[in-house]
């Protein structure tokens, strides 16, 4: 019965983040950057002006212009602010022939998503992004020519955020694979048994994994970011200061989960290594990690699934400034950050942050599946 | 010479006795068998000459062992040359998950023979020794555990050869194994007495019976009898020998 609550309510939150942020799952939402681009284009010369139909799929709400092929709309972008939004230009439009205001060579076509910020016509008369939709229209309408046209791109996409995730996890990676490996071989083959001190050892990396990971985050704003400021030009947070927290955020779960897998290798292993005259040495690393390979493996997967879902520690560490263009040393958005950053301003924004949550989750649920597949290899294998 | 010497024995897990005042001498090409009840302390024994006791927590040993006159159980004694020239074979088949190859290829690589020539040298000739090599020919770079129990425990066979050592001690080596594969260990040991002297432990009295030259029974910690296996079988000068092989308990 409460497992049936539980499943329904999970249905629902998984319902509602789906609902909510599937509208803008596409490629331009990942490869996309996150800030807006501005546009400044302009059209020197005009031909083919009028005679273009309205669109039957366009929409009731949207303005047409027969002149120019274009059609406008009233819109808001994602903090709220009313923009005119262009939501259809013709094929044959001039304005698919606009140029470059800094280069006029180069040809720049208006397209459908922009935002119009400002437009000056050839006898001066200026519309802003506070002038409606259907306004517009009568000036595109009683004009023949552009002198200036700035609109700008509607951004939001969320490239920044996964590089900055991947760069990220693959330096805490590199920093805490080999420490936590051998950590585990240590404490697993080497260290001595029944001894209180390693025992104590163990018991406190097994607790280190239930620690909140706003204390790895704090740890790394007092720690990290003075570490990494010095030795680098980083003023504040930055990449390195967060893959070093997260190192060390995911540093016990990697020698619990490579401490199992040392424990899952058949003692028959260790001891006909022995028999054979190889040293303690050579057993451990020809044979026992050999064997415990596939086990680390899920021990990788297993801190990446945590890293990517990770924001409380990041927040100082790295920062919660989204950037498009990933500067190592300095401050950024992971994923699971950005979240927080786009739902933290003044107008939340639910669609995005539902977008990437559902991101993460597919990225979580493949990683799962892939320790699943790893794991049945592994029990095959010997 | 004796291979081993084993003088006043006395071996305890966590203070428990498990051997008690065991002497004995092995000696060389000939095959000794170790007999006796479970938790008779012969496989305890057989751990012993080449130190894998070492290997057991609170295992505590007293007395000495000399191989080729010289105590193994002597501080600063080197171990591993010792598990070199004294190698194992245990009950469960173990081979390692790489590929058949590289499981005759391990104890000489782990002495720092990596040139492919002597390997591949070494690797046939105690594939072949094993009576496996006409198995295995075509497939020795596929993985060692798609083999057959019975070609598994050839296959450990191998591994020890492979080291060239004077001494294979063998624990229960067929006991998991069907009458088939057993047929073949037990003629492999009989062609390997030749070049090695070989230390069986074996529940089976008929098995100790067929192969070995010298048997050894032992009964709750106490080498009870030691003697040709012929005299053992035929006369024992103890009744609980007689019982025991009789089998009228164990």
């Amino acid at each position: 019965m409460m497992s049936l609550v539980g499943v329904m309510v999970l249905a629902l939150i998984m319902g509602f983040i789906i609902n909510r942020g599937v509208g803008l799952l596409t490629w331009d939402l990942l490869i996309g950057d996150y800030h807006p681009t501005t546009y400044n284009l302009s059209l020197p010369t005009t031909e083919s002006l009028g005679g273009f139909a309205r669109p039957n799929d366009l929409d009731e709400s949207a303005f047409f212009s027969q002149m120019w092929g274009l059609g406008l709309m009233d819109d808001v972008d994602f903090e709220g602010k009313a923009v005119v939004r262009v939501i259809y230009v013709d094929a044959q439009s001039p304005l698919q022939m606009m140029r470059d205001k800094n280069n006029l060579e180069r040809v720049v076509g208006l397209f459908p998503g922009l935002a119009l910020e400002k437009v000056i016509f050839s006898d001066l008369t200026i519309g802003l992004s506070r002038t409606k939709a259907e306004n517009f229209i009568i000036l595109f309408d009683t004009h023949e020519g552009i002198n200036d046209l700035l609109a700008v791109s509607s951004g939001n996409g969320i490239r920044g955020a996964i590089i900055t995730t991947g760069l990220l996890i693959g330096f805490a990676l590199m920093i805490a694979l080999p420490i936590g490996i051998f950590s585990a071989v240590y404490l697993h083959e080497f260290a001595p048994k029944n001894n209180a001190f390693i025992h104590t050892m163990r018991k406190m990396i097994d607790t280190l994994s239930g620690v909140p990971s706003i204390v790895y985050g704090l740890m790394g704003a007092a720690v990290f970011i003075p570490f990494t400021s010095r030795i680098s030009k980083a003023e504040g947070g930055n990449l390195f200061s967060g893959a070093l927290t997260l190192a060390v955020m995911v540093l016990p779960i990697i020698i619990s989960a490579t401490i199992d897998a040392l424990r899952a290798v058949p003692d028959d292993y260790r001891k006909a290594s022995l028999a054979l005259g190889a040293n303690h040495t050579q057993t451990t690393f020809r044979i026992v990690i050999k064997s415990a390979v596939p086990g680390i493996m899920s021990a990788v997967l297993l801190s990446v699934g945590r890293m990517i879902g990770e924001s409380a520690a990041l927040i100082y560490a790295v920062g919660t400034a989204i950037k498009d263009h990933i500067i190592l040393t300095e401050k950024s958005a992971s994923l699971a950050v950005f979240i927080w950053s786009v739902m933290a301003g003044e107008v939340p924004n639910f669609e995005l942050a539902c977008s990437v949550a559902i991101i993460i989750m597919m990225v979580v649920l493949f990683i799962n599946v892939l320790i699943k597949l790893v794991a049945r290899r592994f029990a095959l294998l010997p | 010479m004796n291979t081993f010497d084993v003088r006043e024995l006395v071996l305890t897990y966590d203070g428990k006795a498990a051997l008690q005042h065991v002497s004995m001498n092995i000696i060389p090409k000939q095959v000794t068998a170790l007999i006796g009840p479970s938790g008779c302390g012969k496989s305890s024994l057989l751990r012993c000459l080449n130190r894998m006791n070492d290997l057991i927590d609170g295992c505590n040993v007293e007395g000495e062992i000399l191989f080729h006159g010289e105590n193994i159980y002597a501080k600063n004694y080197n171990v591993y040359e010792l598990r070199t020239k004294v190698g194992m074979v245990f009950q469960k088949p173990s081979p390692f998950p790489m590929s058949i190859f590289d499981n005759v290829a391990y104890g000489p690589r782990c002495q720092g023979i990596n040139d492919k020539k002597t390997l591949e040298n070494i690797v046939k000739k105690a594939l072949v020794d094993a009576a496996l090599y006409d198995e295995v020919k075509e497939r020795l770079k596929e993985s060692a555990m798609a083999l057959s129990g019975g070609q598994q425990q050839r296959l450990s066979i191998a591994r020890t050869i492979a080291m060239q050592p004077e001494v294979i001690l063998m624990d229960e080596p067929t006991s998991a194994l069907d009458p088939i594969a057993t047929g073949k260990i037990e003629e492999l040991i009989f062609d390997l007495k030749k070049h090695y002297t070989i230390v069986i432990v074996t529940h089976n009295m008929q098995q100790a019976a067929r192969i070995s030259d010298y048997t050894a029974f032992f009964l709750m910690g106490n080498l009870v009898e030691f003697n040709t296996t012929e005299q053992i079988f035929r006369q024992p000068t103890q009744a609980k020998t007689e019982e025991y092989i009789t089998g009228r308990f164990g």
